[in-house]
């Protein structure tokens, strides 16, 4: 017996859930708005899965469909990120040795771009992601050199934020 | 380095660090939607007795009964539908306790079980009200036949006739409205309920697909 839809998708699914589980990181702070994030994904996923014709590789079209999903979902939501937490979290990193301070400066950059809009997070994404331009102004449905700009004007608000 | 490349080299090394979600939960979270399914099942039945409801308080037919059938067999009309109403809050009360049960399976095995019953419970429902309208039919003419003083033309007619024409026609008639009635409100039934049920049944289709 031949795979169904579901089963072919299921398995797809499984093994490019990394990339969704990168998007989740990138727009949720905590565990369970990473849960419900990954689950909403899922299920506009399967939606959209008739549709989805093995033009492009399963990733890529997932994770389109993923970041539009993020995007829609916390346009509707006002984003509320405790810059309190991120303060006091900025004082103790001198006290720690080097290792952890990479660390702690890992997670302060995560808390940076958590500020960021979410047309903005999807853009860091695909630049950490290391897609190109062309990939990047095509999934938002901008130009090449707009996408530049606004990386460019990502990396000048991180800085800001990170060192103000 | 800039920062949000710092953040690149970092974000390129853990690419496994994130808790794996298995095919089984994968599956799960897409047979969420019978409870949703299940969840409109409940609001459309609850919305459908206040219609019903709603219909009954706005258009005052107590007048027109009492015309109809007389004063005497007003309480037991009342009591009829009395017994009506409970009864379909009974039913509505059996579609919040699946919603409940589906909404809270941790397995497909109960989940299956789950959607058969509910399946079953709008069944029942269907047949019941269905059953309900072609009775109360049945009874209204009845009683308007043998109640209603308007009615005395008719029965004159019939009494006197030699054949069964008149009688004839007007049985016809009767089951010709009932079956046009209780038609439409199938109908009615089958678009209101059907495709909820029909979503249903593909997503245990499906589910037995995994079970297998």
């Amino acid at each position: 017996m031949s795979d169904s839809l579901e089963q072919i998708f299921v398995k797809q699914l499984k093994e490019n859930q990394n990339i969704i589980h990168k998007i989740c990181r990138l727009y949720t702070n905590n565990e369970d708005a990473h849960k419900d994030l990954f689950q909403e994904v899922t299920i506009q996923l399967w939606k959209a899965f008739p549709k989805f014709r093995g033009e492009s590789k399963f990733s890529t079209w997932a994770y389109r469909v993923a970041l539009n999903t993020a995007i829609t979902l916390y346009r509707k939501s006002t984003r509320s990120i405790s810059t309190v937490e991120f303060e006091s979290r900025k004082h103790f990193i001198s006290q720690e040795d080097y290792n952890h301070e990479e660390e702690e400066q890992i997670k302060l950059m995560y808390q940076a771009v958590q500020q960021l809009n979410d047309i903005e997070k999807a853009l860091v994404f695909m630049y950490l992601e290391d897609k190109d331009y062309t990939e990047i102004a095509e999934t938002l449905g901008i130009t090449e050199v707009n996408a530049r700009v606004k990386i460019n004007r990502i990396k000048g608000k991180l800085k800001k934020i990170l060192n103000p | 380095m800039e920062e949000l490349d710092l953040l690149k080299k970092a974000w390129q090394k853990d690419t496994h660090s994130f808790e794996q979600v298995s095919e089984m939960e994968i599956y799960k979270m897409l047979h969420r939607k019978s409870s949703s399914i299940v969840k409109w099942i409940l609001i459309i039945s609850v919305l459908e007795v206040l219609l019903w409801t709603a219909i009954s308080v706005l258009f005052n037919f107590d007048a027109d009964l009492k015309k109809m059938i007389g004063e005497d067999l007003i309480v037991y009309f009342k009591v009829f539908n009395y017994f009506n109403y409970a009864v379909i809050i009974g039913f509505i009360f059996l579609f919040y306790k699946n919603y409940i049960k589906i909404s809270t399976t941790a397995s497909t095995k109960q989940l299956m079980k789950d959607i058969l019953r509910t399946r079953k419970t709008v069944q029942y429902y269907v047949w019941y009200n269905l059953g309900m309208i072609t009775v109360s039919m049945f009874l209204g003419f009845a009683m308007s036949y043998f109640y209603n003083p308007d009615m005395s033309v008719l029965k004159d007619r019939i009494a006197h006739e030699s054949g069964y024409k008149t009688l004839i026609i007007t049985c016809g008639f009767l089951l010709l409205a009932t079956v046009l009635i209780v038609g439409i409100f199938w109908l009615f039934y089958r678009l209101l309920y059907g495709i909820l049920l029909r979503k249903l049944n593909n997503n245990y289709k499906e589910l037995k697909k995994i079970d297998l």
